[in-house]
């Protein structure tokens, strides 16, 4: 339990070392949206494919009152949160109502719901263009303008998403979420309430997907359209599963990997989708069960190796 | 008067491709077990497909005979190389794959066909308007509702009428039976999506005169064909055109007056719909 | 008096009418059977008792309560429990968990629901550990649910049942699928619950039935045909003609 938690700290430190800061603080910061979306993919069983409705949402609202009203960098993420955990209430009281593929098909078709009003209310959101002029405040004498102290902010933030979602997995509602992955009808008869407690998880990583969406658009100092397309919301399936989806930190090894290679290659390469396509297909037929498995089953055929 | 009533038509065209669109996933979703994400590029490579043979013959007619069918053999081909080794496995990696196969179909074409759209006319005989009495409208919209009508009606009459279409229909209700009946589920699934794979690759063809094409066809579609679904129900041909027709119409309803809108109502009657009737038009879950 | 109640209790799915004006009186403290061919109508009747779908017509009454139409999951918390025929358990959980998940959900408060780690809640464990050793489970406690034995199975279904602290078991044939010898330990854990619950029990084995069974009920095509205690059961002709060449004799 406690080797993961060393592995991240000293990843924290090290990671500014390797990569520009900029990219450092995008790998934690897509690691909460993961954490948020693992919660409802790997615990609960529930395959949403709308993240960036609520991550893209938060980074908006937060985002217009940042760069209008000027309001202060903790109000902004408490708003993101907020607007976060609201927008999937409203998504998920649609969605929890059906199952199976019809669940993953609305998660998608509201997701475009919002993409094409943000695409389409260019006086608020600059549509195709992005929201840009995002200030990072300066909060209590700090000047978050430097990307180091910046990282330094994102970082203490993961962390303490991580501890809360790893109080929140622990707790009784993560045995109720996972009880309803594994078998949903025998949950309700024992006496839950299934398509609230789906809701619940919703709203929960609702809000981590907005806190996230805020983070974003400090660090890049823009909200750009696909921040709410299913672009988004694919990624983040995507390093989640890449990750494992079966564990608290599946997630953010994902989110590591993702971005340090789609920030890696997207600049070499405009076609960069089309790596990224291949690599769902390939991983799909060779290699699921994500890293942290992969790994596992290196770590079996090597000591199996050296019994020989 | 006359110009709302060429709005409803306008819709009822769009509406009936919107329900070829989602019977077509239908179908793939119903009878797979699948959740299809790259039915939206093949709505586009349908298209794509068309816009170039009709160039490369200069014939319309061959040109959205052939492209349809080279979008059914790609479907063939992507359930029989990859889907079928998938059936075992969750919906996320089956996501994953035809998430992964949208990406690569809509980035290929952008490397085949340029990033930038292009438009493509109707052939001769269908430029041109015909009066109505109540108004004038462009003949080759009203083509487009005869040939989405005829194509809904075969699939129908496939489905009901013909052994193999009582089977499929079988297989999106109980697919322990069908296979106890001593069926080839496989054959049935790849016969499955490549139907489904033809309707979109048709319904993409048909668009071309009247939108033209541009890489991003596809993805617009899927989100289009999903709240058919949704509201439609898998499996039910009289919901996906009910729902076809309430979006395609009310798209058109609302783009004459406020343009910017025209999108994003699709989705909101999606949700205003499931607000009062969260199971879809037909009860189903 | 009678804990559980139907009056006129009618399940149709379209043409099929599997419970037909089913009037029955189950009283405290007692173990009341219900028999019946396949597809008599008991697994739906119990269905429609633990709400997992609404009756068509009729009244459910629970301790002088209507619960008629009351959601499944609104019924554990009323203190009726059910197991199932097909066991459906939480296969990735361990034995404990499967049971802890159930003694949590009719706890006395869901207070830290979403931050006291599980291991905190001594009262909810503990009512956890007495189910798994009321079914003679402790042992495997620590055990996943989808590496146990069918037998096994069948016991943890029973904990899960027991974890919710019920005042009403409905027992939904425990003894499925079991060896003789497995259905004699079933049979007794059965016996010993008898008297600490009222039990509603579906069987098929009548040697079962008619050895723990105060009363019973006999179902029909959906309807109820006879009633009584074991000895007028087993004289009653009509029974009798309602099981020849039937599953059991």
């Amino acid at each position: 339990m406690k080797r993961p938690f060393i592995l991240i700290l000293v990843s924290i430190f090290l990671l500014p070392l390797v990569v520009r800061p900029a990219i450092a603080s995008e790998i934690w910061i897509f690691a909460i949206f993961g954490l948020g979306l693992n919660l409802l993919l790997g615990y609960t069983g529930l395959l949403s494919f709308g993240q960036s409705t609520f991550f893209g949402s938060a980074a908006y609202v937060a985002g217009w009152l940042l760069k209008f009203y000027g309001i202060n960098a903790f109000l902004a993420l408490g708003i993101g949160v907020g607007v976060g955990a609201a927008s999937a209430a409203l998504v998920g009281y649609l969605c929890v109502q059906r199952s199976g593929l019809y669940f993953i098909m609305l998660t998608f078709a509201l997701n475009q719901l919002f993409y094409f009003t943000a695409y389409q209310w260019t006086s608020v959101t600059g549509g195709e263009d992005g929201m840009p002029g995002i200030p990072r405040p300066v909060l209590l004498g700090i000047d978050f303008k430097d990307p180091l102290v910046y990282y330094a902010f994102v970082s203490v933030l993961f962390l303490i998403s991580l501890y809360a979602m790893k109080r929140i997995v622990e707790s009784p509602l993560g045995k109720i979420l996972q009880a309803i992955r594994e078998n949903e009808i025998r949950a309700e008869a024992v006496g839950y309430n299934v398509p609230r407690f789906k809701l619940l998880a919703f709203i929960i990583g609702g809000a981590f997907s907005g806190l996230a969406g805020v983070l974003y658009a400090m660090l890049f100092g823009i909200v750009p359209l696909e921040a709410i397309s299913f672009v988004f919301s694919g990624n983040v399936v995507f390093a989640t599963l890449i990750g494992g989806s079966g564990s608290l930190y599946g997630p953010v090894i994902g989110s590591f990997v993702f971005i340090w290679l789609s920030e890696s290659v997207s600049t070499l390469w405009a076609r960069w989708p089309l790596l990224l396509g291949m690599a769902f297909v390939i991983v799909v037929l060779f290699l699921r069960g994500g890293i942290v498995e992969a790994w596992s089953r290196f770590w079996l055929w090597r000591s199996s190796k050296q019994k020989n | 008067m006359s110009f709302v009533a060429a709005q409803i038509l306008n819709g009822i065209a769009t509406g009936m491709l919107y329900a070829l669109m989602g019977l077509g996933l239908s179908l793939i979703t119903g009878i797979l077990n699948i959740p299809n994400f790259a039915h939206g590029a093949l709505f586009a490579v349908g298209a794509y497909l068309l816009a170039s043979a009709a160039n490369e013959i200069g014939n319309f007619w061959i040109a959205l005979v052939v492209a349809p069918l080279g979008v059914a053999l790609l479907g063939l081909a992507i359930e029989y190389v990859g889907i079928r080794r998938l059936y075992a496995v969750g919906h996320d990696y089956q996501l994953l794959f035809t998430f992964g196969l949208a990406l690569i179909l809509s980035e290929s074409i952008i490397l085949i066909w340029g990033p930038v759209g292009y438009s493509y006319l109707p052939p001769p005989i269908l430029r041109g308007g015909l009066d109505l009495g109540f108004t004038f409208y462009p003949k080759y919209r009203l083509f487009v509702m005869v040939m989405a009508g005829l194509l809904v009606l075969v699939t129908w009459l496939f489905l009901e009428k013909t052994r193999y279409g009582a089977i499929m229909r079988a297989g999106i209700e109980n697919k322990e039976m069908v296979s106890l009946l001593g069926i080839d589920i496989h054959k049935l699934f790849t016969v499955a999506f490549a139907l489904g794979a033809y309707l979109a690759g048709i319904a993409g063809a048909l668009t071309v005169p009247i939108r033209g094409v541009n890489p991003g066809m596809g993805v617009d579609m899927l989100g289009i064909a999903f709240v058919v679904v949704a509201l439609g129900g898998l499996g039910n041909l009289l919901g996906a055109i009910a729902a076809g027709l309430i979006i395609g119409v009310a798209q058109a309803l609302v783009a004459a007056y406020w343009t910017e809108a025209s999108t994003v109502v699709i989705y909101a009657v999606m949700a205003a719909v499931l607000l009062v009737r969260p199971q879809g038009l037909f009860g189903i879950r | 008096m009678a804990i559980l109640e139907t009056k006129k209790l009618t399940k149709a799915f379209g043409a099929l009418t599997a419970v037909n004006d089913v009037s029955l009186a189950v009283e405290a403290g007692t173990l009341h059977s219900i028999i019946g061919p396949n597809g008599a109508g008991k697994t739906t009747l119990f269905n429609l008792l633990t709400g997992t779908f609404p009756p068509s017509s009729g009244r459910i009454l629970y301790d002088g309560r209507d619960i008629t139409g009351t959601p499944a999951s609104r019924i554990a918390h009323l203190g009726l429990a059910r197991s199932y025929q097909r066991t459906t358990v939480f296969p990735a959980f361990s034995l404990l968990d499967n049971v802890w998940t159930a003694a949590f959900a009719t706890g006395n408060s869901w207070s830290g629901l979403m931050w006291r780690r599980t291991d905190r809640y001594p009262e909810v464990t503990e009512r956890a550990r007495q189910a798994l050793s009321d079914v003679g489970l402790s042992s495997k406690s620590n055990q996943l649910a989808r590496e146990i034995s069918h037998g096994e199975h069948r016991q943890l279904e029973l904990a899960i049942a027991l974890a919710a602290a019920p005042r009403v078991l409905l027992l939904d044939e425990p003894a499925a699928g079991l060896s003789p010898d497995e259905t004699r330990k079933m049979v007794a854990l059965v016996r010993a619950l008898k008297g600490r619950y009222t039990i509603v029990l579906i069987e098929h084995k009548m040697d079962i039935i008619m050895s723990v069974s105060d009363r019973i009920s006999v179902m029909h095509f959906g309807s109820l045909i006879a009633e009584g205690t074991p000895e007028e059961i087993q004289k009653n002709p009509e029974v009798r003609r309602a099981y020849l060449g039937g599953v059991a004799a």
